[in-house]
């Protein structure tokens, strides 16, 4: 066990295979210092399981398993039936790609939520099939290039769009399901110790940008996902029992041109006249999402702005009465 | 006491005798009845398990590997397509050496789609790193689910139990249901040392790389071969307890002297024993052999029996195809490295359910090969035309 | 080899730390604030400090570098405020009323300095000039434990702060007062005396020339000198307390703080002032009143708002009399002041003349040193152990210059003394400018301003009152601590590595694991941390504070 850090667990520590300036690492670290190392965690294939589990070398310091790609949320259901046969409250956290969740995972996870296990089930949304070498998933934003959705001739990129699964999973009559990313790390802390708190399934979908597969710099990581909100293209939302109950407003919108021009996968988009009008797409998709949401106006806990800031000395970090422990 | 109860019900008391603690399934015939009779019980409070509708196979199968892992012992049971559905997670299962123990209500795999029995669904996960044990009868079946779990947890291996669908599933049969007290007797308490639990915190199924895998898969053929002793003093010990055992590995019937021996697996071997009980009788030197445990692949024990047989039959109910018969290849390949030379017929019957009636048996007790040029299966005679053929014969006689 | 399972935290046997080519450092920078500070004062500091309401400690911190806190905070015009940062998020941090909070506190308790060294050292130094910049170079040498002589030709310390600076703005029991403190580290103060070369040479190991500009530089363009007068030495009677007669129009020439001060002064002795002032070149149309004269923002607008009329761009060409009495100055646009030699030449366009009616014109056109008995000592050198300092080699004119320069004096006569090469060396070594820095994570909050005085003009009371409490810390606590961590946690939990340790009171980088994405440096709020090429050893870790 590493206890480098008497402040935090690193259920997720060092030595781990993720590229450099990986947001799934992040987002992955924070949620599973947050929820601790007393909880069972679920991985679905992909990126998460591959570079924390490599060739006998776990970066976890909590229980953890793999099994395939599709069945994290069924193997959950089976952990979590167990515990609570046994009478055991043991956490149980199932962290899965967007392939995991949108794509090969759905009907796990739709049948999880279903019968009500009492399960929280994060999807690391990277917006790709990034462990494979970025191929488009059904989490892809319209006009995003990926080795599957090249753009070409005849083509932008994707010409499809991202599947709104916070709906498609809120629509299951959820306890609670909610969007968030790493940028905002307070909202992100929140959320998770809000999805602790109740009984039931429970969603998390954090925005993780993934260097490699959007084509930004590394050190972008968190920028770029700020601008993902900040523009309205991705709403940071909570949805209980399929109601919105809960919406980060935007201080102010920002073009989503702010939000595409670091990013390597939007690069064609400002290459020639087809990209220009796919570029208009993606801002009135951005404008439908605010005024969908209200993103603008709707009153709320905090904004864009003031969710970004806390205070001196530790301000933004786990609180210390929850992590601080002693170092065995 | 014995009760008349038809194969899925015998066989769902004897799954709630062994106090699974998650039961997950999705509904398919013929294995329904079984995972019906397990809800009830849960209903009623008959057993204290966390009954699992599972979204698909796929999903059941997933649940009780994270059930297991967890530390609870678990049920699941499927057929056919659904066996193929969980194929992806049985061979995890195997590959994280869960004790899982699932009924395989066997069943033909479509298209065209066909409900009825054979042994297609089991026979195509053969290399999943399942044990396979396939039962005669509904008393053998209640029986091997008890042992599947002691197999299970003492190998580190999980166990598929393979009954006939409609066959046995769902076939009357008087059965002798053994009392909770000696199951317990038999079977200890769930046991397994890798369970997911933050007291003592664990990676399971993380990535390996060229340097390790083949590792893992020794270790897995390891444990299989282990596990052939094993199965045998289970089902010896059963038998002390219980007074009724199954063969362990292979069953055999009238081997002593016996010059022409038919191989077949599951259910089909009570009309086998039928008609060479009527051939001995007629004093025709035949047996039969039953292969009750075709995975771990007993082949040191085939070739024991085999060694004196002049000619071997193997019938089973299953066909890789472009090649033929399955077990027929493995028992060639087991009797070739005992030095063995006999020749092996292979013959494929009984597909989609189609009846294997003591007239087909006989025919091929008395038939020797007739394989067509360089064909190295023949398929079964149907029962249809044996009877036209058998009553012409009778008329024209 | 075949595991089923696999330890938990194993992967820290793998150096992922190899894979970077950059690594992140954490790195004290100087904030714009202490750049453009003349006295150089750690303005981060000790408004750190101040936030925490460790008032003392904020305010020796303050007082290493400028022992004049009440006074500065009160008359600096506080170029770290234009500098501040935050006037990037919002508006400048209010510096110079935290300092001031600090530096009265101090008075009202009575805190006294503290020396540096408990060791009394054998060498003595004489200072000419109890101004702002020989009291600092005295503080500095008396904490070290030399023994300091301090001349001076008044008969008050002080200087020009203490002669020429209104109480309006200075009271001079604030200045009295933060001298005392000073001169109780055991400086012995000559006042109305006037040395000449040979005494110090004879009597000191090592001299300090602070003597200021005391003489003012004269209008040359009227032969006489009824109804003219000097803006020093209008001030100078008003801060003795002499009774000072005004018509009711003043012209004022100059555009400086003096002249401000000046006019300021005239509009509460009942008078109306106008301010004629020219700078060259003008640049642009624009009148922007930043620009349109050297004299402090701040005080410009506190002139107008008090009535002072401000013309800008021209000059005098020359004063009007009839006979020997003054009724006025003949005004015209300048083109420019100074000729390309940097001669005092105006040249003015014609046909813009106009006439201000003034019964009194207050040049404040500039002062220069009196070199008088020190003649010799005025191109001296380190080397024959003189140092000169403070206003009269200054180009900068300001209190907070000189008390910079009477450190920075100091500092390189006890090197000289001491044998060593070089004291005067800052530990911060880069600048951080806004745009290295993350803005956003940093809550807007007004500015908390001293309240000013309504009815100014009845007297010379203090316009502008010392901050609240309460005010005094949210102040503080709005800093952003340019360059310097507040472990806000930021690097810590961004990093994807978990390379970032958090320790009790700041950070270390795991260099063992660190893969030099550069997040944490990006995502610094205040621009700590540099990534910079990774070096082929092995980095020890390293922390932040």
């Amino acid at each position: 066990m590493d206890n480098r850090d008497p402040f935090r667990y690193n259920v997720l520590t060092s030595g781990h295979r993720a590229c450099s300036g990986c947001g799934e690492a992040m987002a992955a670290r924070m949620v599973t210092d947050l929820v601790g190392p007393d909880a069972i965690y679920i991985n679905a294939t992909g990126c998460l399981q591959v570079f924390t589990s490599h060739n006998q070398q776990s970066a976890w310091q909590a229980p953890w398993i793999h099994s395939v790609f599709a069945n994290a949320a069924a193997v959950a259901s089976g952990v979590e039936a167990a515990l609570r046969i046994k009478g055991k409250e043991t956490p149980v956290v199932v962290q899965a790609g967007d392939g995991g969740t949108f794509d090969i995972g759905l009907q796990c996870l739709s049948g999880m939520i279903e019968r009500g296990h009492d399960v929280l089930f994060v999807c690391y949304d990277n917006e790709a099939y990034m462990n494979t070498g970025v191929q488009r998933s059904g989490s892809t934003p319209h006009a995003v290039r990926t080795s599957t959705s090249p753009p070409g001739q005849f083509s932008q990129g994707k010409q499809e769009l991202k599947k709104d699964v916070i709906s498609i999973i809120a629509a299951h009559n959820m306890p609670y399901a909610a969007t968030a990313t790493i940028a905002y790390f307070p909202d992100l802390k929140a959320k998770v110790e809000k999805a602790m708190r109740i009984k039931g399934p429970r969603f998390l979908q954090i925005l993780s940008p993934c260097p490699l597969g959007w084509a930004h710099d590394s050190a972008l990581s968190v920028s770029v996902s700020r601008l993902a909100v900040e523009t309205g293209l991705f709403p940071l939302v909570e949805l209980e029992h399929g109601e919105l109950t809960g919406v980060m407003r935007l201080a102010e919108q920002k073009p989503v041109e702010e939000y595409l021009r670091p990013q390597g996968r939007f690069k064609h988009l400002f290459a020639n006249k087809a990209g220009g009008v796919e570029l208009r797409h993606l801002q009135a998709l951005a404008d439908a999402r605010i005024r969908r949401y209200d993103l603008l106006n709707v009153d709320t806990q905090w904004d864009t702005e003031t969710a970004m800031q806390s205070e001196r000395h530790g301000r933004g970090g786990y609180t210390v009465s929850s992590a601080v422990r002693e170092v065995k | 006491m014995k009760q008349l109860l038809e194969g899925s019900l015998a066989v769902a008391e004897a799954v709630r005798l062994c106090l699974p603690q998650v039961v997950a399934a999705y509904p398919i015939t013929p294995q329904t009845h079984i995972i019906e009779r397990l809800a009830q019980h849960v209903a009623n409070g008959e057993l204290e398990a966390e009954f699992i509708n599972a979204e698909s196979e796929f999903g059941a199968a997933s649940i009780v590997l994270g059930a297991v892992a967890a530390g609870a012992r678990s049920f699941t049971a499927t057929a056919s397509q659904g066996l193929l559905l969980m194929t992806e997670v049985l061979y995890n299962i195997a590959g994280l050496r869960l004790p899982v123990v699932m009924i395989c209500a066997n069943r033909a795999v479509g298209a065209p789609i066909n409900i009825f029995s054979d042994h297609q669904d089991s026979m195509s996960v053969r290399d999943a790193g399942w044990v396979q044990l396939y039962v005669e009868t509904n008393q053998e079946a209640v029986d091997t689910l008890i042992q599947a779990y002691r197999i299970a947890e003492a190998c580190g291996l999980p166990v598929m139990v393979c009954m006939d669908g409609f066959l046995l599933t769902h076939t009357f049969e008087p059965v002798d249901l053994p009392t909770q007290a000696m199951v317990d007797g038999f079977l200890p308490p769930f046991q397994f040392s890798r369970t997911l639990d933050p007291v003592r915190p664990m990676t399971l199924g993380g990535a390996s790389e060229a340097d390790n895998f083949q590792e893992y898969r020794a270790a897995q053929q390891a444990a299989m071969e282990d596990a052939m002793p094993v199965i045998e003093a289970f089902d010896a010990e059963f038998n002390e307890q219980f007074g009724r055992e199954h063969g362990g590995l292979l069953q055999p019937c009238h081997l002593d002297g016996a010059e022409t021996v038919l191989l077949g697996m599951g259910s089909l071997m009570g009309v086998v024993r039928d008609v060479v009980d009527k051939l001995r009788d007629q004093g025709q030197a035949v047996g039969a052999l039953r292969l009750r445990c075709f995975r771990p692949f007993p082949a040191q024990a085939l070739a024991r029996y085999l060694a004196s047989a002049k000619r071997i039959i193997v019938l089973e109910k299953a066909i890789s195809i472009g090649a033929g018969g399955i077990v027929a290849a493995e028992l060639r390949a087991a009797l070739h490295q005992a030095g063995i030379t006999t020749p092996v017929e292979s013959v494929i019957g009984g597909l989609g359910g189609r009846d294997l009636t003591p007239d087909v048996i006989e025919a091929l007790f008395q038939k020797s090969s007739e394989n067509e040029a360089g064909a190295t299966f023949r398929f079964a005679p149907d029962h249809k035309s044996l009877t036209r053929q058998n009553e012409e014969a009778m008329n024209n006689g | 080899m075949a595991n089923l399972e696999i330890e938990p935290g194993s992967s820290t046997a793998y150096h992922t730390g190899d894979w970077s080519i950059e690594q992140p450092v954490y790195l004290d920078k100087w904030p714009p604030c202490s750049q453009v500070c003349p006295a150089s004062e750690d303005i981060q500091a000790w408004l750190a400090l101040a936030s925490e309401k460790r008032w003392q400690a904020a305010w020796r911190k303050l007082t290493e570098r400028n022992p004049f806190p009440a006074t500065m905070g009160r008359i600096c015009y506080h170029a770290c405020e234009s500098a501040c940062n935050r006037n990037h998020l919002d508006s400048a941090v209010n510096i110079h009323a935290i300092e001031r909070y600090l530096g009265d506190m101090a008075i009202a308790q009575g805190w006294q300095h503290e020396s540096v060294d408990a060791q009394p050292q054998t060498q003595s130094v004489a200072i000419v000039g109890a101004g702002p910049a020989g009291l600092s170079c005295a503080f500095q040498l008396a904490r070290h434990g030399y023994s300091v002589t301090i001349f001076d030709a008044q008969d008050a310390p002080g200087g020009t702060l203490h002669s020429a600076v209104p109480n309006y703005r200075l009271p001079s029991s604030v200045l009295a007062k933060e001298i005392d403190a000073i001169l109780d580290l055991g400086i012995t103060l000559h006042l109305n005396t006037r040395v000449n070369e040979d005494e110090l040479h004879d009597q000191f190991d090592l001299v300090f020339l602070a003597i200021g500009t005391q003489q003012p530089r004269q209008y040359r363009g009227d032969s006489s000198n009824h109804s003219v007068m000097s803006g020093l030495d209008f001030l100078r009677c008003l801060n003795r307390g002499e009774p000072v007669s005004l018509p009711k129009q003043v012209a004022i020439i100059g555009g400086g703080n003096t002249a401000i001060d000046v006019a300021r002064c005239v509009r509460r002795l009942g008078a109306s002032a106008v301010v004629v002032c020219a700078q060259d070149p003008h640049g642009s149309h624009h009148r922007d009143l930043a620009t349109e004269m050297p004299a402090s923002l701040t005080e410009v607008i506190e002139a107008e708002a008090e009535g002072v009329q401000l013309i800008y761009r021209a000059g005098v060409r020359h004063l009007v009399r009839s006979g020997e009495h003054l009724s006025g100055v003949e005004i015209a646009h300048v083109e420019h002041v100074h000729d390309r030699k940097g001669n005092f030449n105006p040249r003015f366009f014609d046909g813009t003349e106009e006439f201000i009616a003034a019964g009194l014109v207050i040049f404040a056109i500039g002062q220069k040193a009196d070199w008088q008995g020190l003649e010799g000592m005025s191109q001296a050198n380190e080397s024959e152990g003189v140092w000169v300092g403070g206003d009269a080699v200054s180009k900068s004119k300001l209190a907070a210059t000189a008390v910079g320069s009477g450190y920075q004096a100091a500092m390189s006569m006890m090197a000289n003394l001491s044998g060593e090469i070089s004291v005067y060396q800052d530990h911060k070594k880069s600048k951080v400018a806004y745009r290295q820095m993350q803005l956003h994570y940093y809550p807007r909050q007004p500015r908390c301003e001293g309240e000013s005085l309504e009815q100014r003009l009845d007297g010379f009371n203090e316009v502008v009152t010392g901050l609240a409490d309460d005010d005094a810390v949210s102040e503080a606590k709005r800093c952003l601590s340019c360059g310097v961590c507040f472990e806000c946690d930021n690097c810590w939990h961004f990093c994807p590595d978990a390379a970032v340790i958090k320790k009790e009171g700041g950070y270390t980088i795991d260099y063992d694991y660190c893969k030099g994405c550069g997040i944490c440096a990006q995502e610094c709020p205040c621009g700590h941390i540099d990534m910079v090429g990774r070096s082929s050893e092995s980095k020890s870790p390293q922390t932040s504070l």
